[in-house]
């Protein structure tokens, strides 16, 4: 999961805790106005007093409806990158075929688009920095570029239209 | 498998995690710990009044399968379900299947009842808040009204519903059990705290 939608969860989940006192406070003041109405019937202070709870449960059903909307913008936002991870993936497959790249390459290239360097790949891949200098210098070619920034950039400016993310 | 691999894990909001936990959790205390008619077994009653509340609230302004909406009670989607079973069908449920979703008001309508007894034999408590000790003895002096005399009806209305209740529980567990083997989704799973 994202930090993003992980951090609207952990906000979600507190609010509920809150929105919980919230509720039990709010059945303790209507319980205890209730009580001291029928004891002593409605004068100012009791008026005041029973227009302070009603606050409360509104404030209780606006919490609710928050936390709903924090709840909603954590799936959206689970939704939607899965939506563009499964576009990703179709274009970088895409591309990779249209490069003819080896399989062994297909592998050097996603980890180099998930920016690791050469040491990390090597590690990764259980293989010689050396080769593995030597599969990405074959895969700038076959892609047209010269550099691991570049073959990202391929990829990024195709994603993202500046008219539409700027707007 | 594969589908079961696929498909997002259900999991509930942390709303319904809330009110089902301290549900549960004012039913054991109340069951199994608090005296009847004290003011522990009183306050605790009001708390799970309040817990119900906030889940019949989410039931208007929740997320989709939160809401009452999504699992209307109704006999004949129940029966369609129990045909489901019968024939070996596992359908995806947003939100609670249909013969959850009867047990789920049965469970709701027996806690009403339990509580509205329970409210209308304890009263408004507010002395109970204040002055702890005059609630005492006055809880105390009720008590004996009741171990004298015989049960009230209102008594007895409370003590069925809950022998209702600790049935109902029961088949709940029981569905519960029988579905996840049944499905092979994480029933108990998506009810517990933290994500999958």
């Amino acid at each position: 999961m994202q930090p993003a939608t992980r951090s609207l969860e952990r906000k979600a989940l507190i609010l509920t805790l809150v929105l919980g006192c919230q509720v039990l406070a709010a059945i303790f003041f209507a319980l205890d106005v209730a009580g001291d109405i029928a004891e002593a019937g409605l004068g100012w202070h009791l008026s005041i007093e029973l227009l302070a709870t009603l606050a409360l449960a509104a404030g209780v059903v606006v919490g609710a409806i928050h936390v709903r909307s924090l709840i909603e913008r954590a799936r959206q936002d689970q939704t939607l990158i899965s939506a563009a991870r499964g576009a990703m993936g179709a274009l970088i497959r895409a591309r990779f075929a249209e490069w003819r790249l080896t399989a062994a390459e297909a592998d050097v290239a996603l980890f180099a688009i998930k920016g690791l360097d050469v040491a990390e790949i090597a590690a990764l891949r259980g293989s010689a920095q050396g080769t593995v200098r030597a599969q990405l210098t074959r895969i700038y070619a076959k892609a047209g570029t010269t550099s691991q920034t570049g073959l990202i950039a391929l990829f990024m400016d195709e994603l993202i239209d500046p008219a539409a993310t700027l707007s | 498998m594969n589908i079961a691999l696929t498909k997002p894990p259900r999991n509930w909001d942390p709303v319904v995690k809330l009110t089902h936990w301290s549900i549960v959790a004012a039913v054991l205390a109340n069951g199994a710990l608090t005296e009847g008619g004290s003011w522990p077994h009183i306050w605790v009653g009001y708390a799970l009044a309040g817990m119900l509340a906030l889940r019949l609230l989410w039931g208007l302004v929740g997320p989709s399968e939160a809401r009452f909406s999504a699992f209307p009670p109704s006999l004949s989607r129940a029966l369609i379900h129990i045909r489901e079973i019968r024939a070996g069908k596992v359908r995806d449920q947003p939100s609670h299947n249909p013969l959850g979703a009867l047990m789920v008001y049965a469970i709701w309508g027996t806690l009403g009842i339990i509580i509205a007894s329970g409210i209308a034999m304890a009263g408004l408590p507010p002395r109970a808040v204040t002055h702890e000790h005059y609630a005492v003895e006055q809880v105390a002096a009720h008590d004996d009204d009741e171990r004298e005399g015989e049960e009230s009806p209102l008594g007895e209305t409370h003590e069925a519903a809950v022998n209702l209740l600790y049935v109902l529980i029961v088949l709940h567990l029981g569905g519960v059990i029988f579905e996840t083997r049944r499905s092979g989704r994480g029933l108990v799973l998506a009810m517990l705290p933290g994500r999958r």
